[in-house]
């Protein structure tokens, strides 16, 4: 499968997310350090976890107060987290693990190895919240929806919905995973069979998403301001916490997150002890009843009742594969075939400032991302200096992947640094190149190094940005932060055209291009 | 407890470690100053275990510190799959206590523990299953309800509709509940590292072996497509017989789920009622004889005082155990929620487990 990284590319992601995570609770870049997740801290537990328990602040803070013990989760996908396990990455690394879910991982015999114990602590089922107005339009009964009715809803144009990138974040592929066994008509655990059979139905399916994010949170904002999808697809809880969604199980069965933390093999047995008594404590009533109070995630033990809100009616669990072969056959289907395909224009900074160690580490970065690059994607390179230099098109041709990659390579081995920065006219010219009109996800990467010295000011991009209509309006641009360009500056690009900034000055270059991925 | 006034010179020297690491990283206070409460009164030996994870609600009851204080003891256990603690590096425990006899024999062999080994207490498979489920098995003779709450499985009539792919659908009665669809199957965890999951396979490997023991490689290889089809059926298992628990109670997963009668029953004991749950005996079940395997002297004594002292029987009990030799313990315990267990197992056969290496090539193969 081509979607595979370098362990070298997992942890610059890790570490990006790490850096965003500090950056966006303030800290100095002075504390950062002090606050290296990877050096290990006595009564701290450093968890490698979902990013969906980011939500969980509350009660990592009740749960020190109960034990003295802090909780320091770094946050990666599923399937980076298990691909790090595997490769014994995570040993002296990371002192648990939290996943939404240990299926995938006990698919992966060299890293369900590393754990000694698994204890689920709350529970979410996969769900689809949809606008009020939607489920009225559709004459939804919401306790009695199914994926049948969902399906049809999205073949006869009349829903449309945003979900998270299967590869990168959990509730993407426990989504992907409930689609594909109802769809299937599968009777019991998913096989290729069935998945084979199924392509076709799902193909039509995956028409009717307009939206893609590597995050939960990303999607929920980016839902809000796009204002034209009618539904998002992802775990209960994160669709409580959204305000105005009418929260629908769907009858025919979910696939549920239940949480497990979990202990490594690695780790020491003091370590292992920590575990255990915060496991102990998150399931004491108390913490219990804070967990589905504040998170929306039903509870694990019998005493405490879900939240107000969490419909106790039952519904079928869909099993998840039992073979690796199954969930990533599915994924790479998902990737390649199934989903609308994405358009990218990357608009480069290599202006005189790049030339030496930053400019190397774009072609590194750049040249890494093409193992990533999925069937049917149309990649644009825009380098820039005082000007746009040239623009050079590749669709990653199914018949033959090999060749498109190849030309990114090529070209990006060709790259050279000289002239000024025309950020805001290099990003005018990248709306232009996108047009409107075709059926992808489609996006600009801005990276660059340094601040607006040539052509046209912010003001006037302004201007442009707000004169656009349609598709080109909802195209966001993913300004990535690196040498001395200006946060202030790339935050405005971010928050005008509905993007996400992501910080290649505290995390690395290709974590930065690596995370975005999720988000094409 | 003997030989405590040998050991004080030892305690202060730990005392000067503990300062000491407090003066570098105060964070560990809380965890020393814990133990030192648990410990008060009387000096007692720390023993360290790998258990399966059924008992560590059992171990961590404030009731059961206390008890096992009472006798000298600071009991310190980490939960293990019962077949994947032969993977761990068991270096510096004093005994491991799996789920039942055959993973115990294997440590046994590997660590040289002397048999027999202690067996303090012991608990039947059971299935739950949410009211719905129960009542449309027992419409299709798949199981018989005695009561609201507790029934037996047919467990031959079950194996058969397996077999046949038998769905929720095509039971009669099921269309009533939505979340009654798909392959009719049972819940358990992964046989390969959970031992419920290795003895629903036994229980099923006897039955379809017509009331025999698997033994001969003609007894693997005539039941392994029956097993290979109930553990394929369920995709992804869990790794412990406390997930499908858990996940069972906060009504995510399967309506039925393989369990230990244990597991249900210190639910109700402690609490007195289940909803709309139903307890399912199979006709033939298997017994999780929990077994200590004494790692050294420490480890053998507690596990002989886990049989022996009537307090921790008592306890035993109180988290849904069968203590060995004596049913009365139990059946008096379980007074209040009669509607929901079999105390005596009337009518439940047991069947014998195989082997572990037979019980392994089994699991193998139906992992395929």
């Amino acid at each position: 499968m081509r979607r595979r990284r370098s362990a070298r590319a997992l942890l610059a992601a890790a570490a990006a997310t790490a850096a965003t995570a500090a950056l966006l609770s303030g800290c100095t870049s002075d504390d950062h350090k002090k606050d290296d997740p990877t050096a290990p801290k006595p009564g701290t537990l450093r968890v490698l976890a979902s990013s969906e328990l980011s939500d969980m602040t509350a009660v990592f803070d009740r749960v020190r107060k109960d034990t003295g013990i802090t909780i320091r989760p770094t946050y990666m996908g599923t399937l980076d987290a298990v691909d790090l396990l595997a490769r014994g990455k995570a040993d002296g690394a990371y002192d648990a693990l939290w996943l939404s879910s240990d299926d995938y991982l006990r698919l992966r015999p060299d890293a369900a190895k590393k754990v000694v114990s698994e204890t689920p602590v709350m529970s979410s089922p996969v769900a689809i919240g949809v606008r009020p107005a939607t489920v009225k339009a559709l004459g939804w009964k919401p306790e009695q929806v199914t994926w049948g009715q969902i399906e049809q809803a999205v073949q006869d144009g009349r829903l449309t919905y945003g979900m998270t990138d299967p590869a990168r974040s959990n509730s993407g592929f426990s989504t992907l995973i409930s689609v594909a066994s109802a769809l299937s008509g599968a009777q019991s655990a998913l096989t290729d069979a069935d998945v084979a059979k199924a392509t076709p139905r799902l193909k039509e399916f995956f028409k009717g998403q307009k939206l893609t994010s590597g995050s939960s949170g990303w999607l929920a904002t980016a839902y809000k301001r796009r204002g034209t999808v009618d539904a998002l697809l992802n775990y209960e809880s994160v669709l409580k916490g959204v305000p105005g969604l009418t929260v629908i199980r769907p009858g025919d069965g979910v696939v549920t997150a239940d949480y497990p933390l979990s202990s490594l093999a690695s780790t020491s047995a003091g370590t292992r002890e920590d575990v255990r008594r915060v496991t102990e404590d998150l399931r004491t009533d108390a913490v219990q009843k804070l967990i589905t109070d504040t998170t929306h995630r039903r509870p694990v033990v019998a005493s405490v009742p879900p939240a107000a809100g969490l419909d106790t009616g039952r519904r079928r669990e869909l099993p998840f594969p039992g073979s690796r072969s199954v969930a990533d056959g599915l994924l790479s289907s998902y990737e390649n075939e199934l989903r609308r395909p994405s358009r990218t224009v990357y608009v480069l900074d290599t202006s005189g400032s790049m030339a030496g160690e930053r400019l190397t580490a774009l072609k590194t970065a750049l040249t890494g991302l093409t193992g990533d690059f999925r069937d049917r994607e149309e990649v644009t390179l825009m380098p820039f200096g005082s000007t746009v230099k040239s623009v050079r098109t590749h669709v990653v041709d199914p018949k033959d992947p090999k060749a498109g990659l190849a030309a990114i390579r090529q070209d990006t081995d060709g790259l050279t640094a000289d002239g000024g920065t025309a950020i805001y006219t290099s990003l005018e010219k990248a709306y232009d190149h996108l047009g409107g009109g075709k059926d992808t996800f489609t996006s600009i990467v801005l990276m660059t190094d340094g601040e607006n010295t040539a052509g046209v000011d912010a003001g006037d991009f302004d201007g442009f940005y707000r004169s656009l209509t349609g598709i080109r309006r909802d195209t966001p641009v993913f300004p990535i932060l690196f040498g001395d360009s200006s946060r202030t500056e790339l935050q405005h690009i971010a928050d005008l055209t509905g993007g996400r900034l992501f910080d290649a000055q505290q995390g690395s270059l290709d974590g930065a291009f690596e995370e975005i991925r999720g988000y094409q | 407890m003997s030989g405590s006034g040998s050991t004080v010179p030892g305690v202060r020297r730990i005392a000067g470690i503990v300062l000491a690491v407090l003066l570098i990283g105060g964070v560990v206070a809380a965890v020393v100053a814990g133990r030192h409460g648990e410990d008060k009164g009387t000096a007692t030996k720390t023993v360290r275990g790998v258990i399966g994870s059924e008992k560590a609600d059992f171990f961590a009851d404030p009731d059961v510190v206390k008890a096992l204080a009472a006798k000298g003891y600071t009991v310190k256990v980490e939960s293990s799959g019962s077949w994947a603690m032969d993977g761990l590096d068991l270096k510096g425990y004093d005994f491991a206590f799996p789920g039942s006899q055959a993973p115990a024999d294997q440590l046994a062999a590997k660590y040289h523990a002397q048999e027999p080994l202690p067996r303090p207490f012991y608990s039947p498979l059971v299935v739950v299953a949410h009211r719905s489920a129960a009542d449309v098995l027992a419409a299709n003779g798949l199981a018989v309800l005695d009561g609201q709450h507790r029934g037996t499985l047919k467990t031959g009539a079950y194996l058969d509709a397996v077999r046949a792919d038998r769905t929720w659908q095509q039971l009669k009665g099921a269309t009533a509940h939505g979340e009654l669809t798909g392959t009719l199957y049972i819940t358990s965890t992964d046989p390969e590292t959970s031992n419920s999951g290795a003895l629903y396979l036994a229980d099923a490997s006897y039955v379809a072996n017509g009331g025999k023991v698997v033994a001969s490689t003609a007894d693997v290889g005539r039941t392994a497509p029956l097993l290979r089809k109930l553990v394929s059926v369920q995709g992804a298992q869990q790794s412990s017989s406390d997930s499908v628990f858990r996940d069972f109670v906060s009504g995510a997963g399967n309506p039925l789920v393989l369990m230990y009668e244990s597991q249900i029953a210190s639910l109700l004991i402690q609490q007195h009622t289940a909803n709309d749950l139903v307890v399912l005996y199979p006709d033939t079940t298997v017994n999780s004889d929990h077994t200590v395997v004494p790692l050294d002297a420490n480890g053998r004594a507690l596990g002989e005082l886990l049989g022996t002292d009537p307090a921790l029987r008592k306890l035993a009990v109180r988290h849904g155990f069968r203590p060995q030799g004596d049913a009365a313990e139990f059946v008096s315990a379980a007074v209040g929620v009669s509607g929901y267990l079999n105390q005596n197992l009337t009518g439940v056969r047991q069947a014998p487990v195989p082997t572990s290496q037979v019980l392994h090539e089994m699991t193998r193969r139906a992992r395929g």
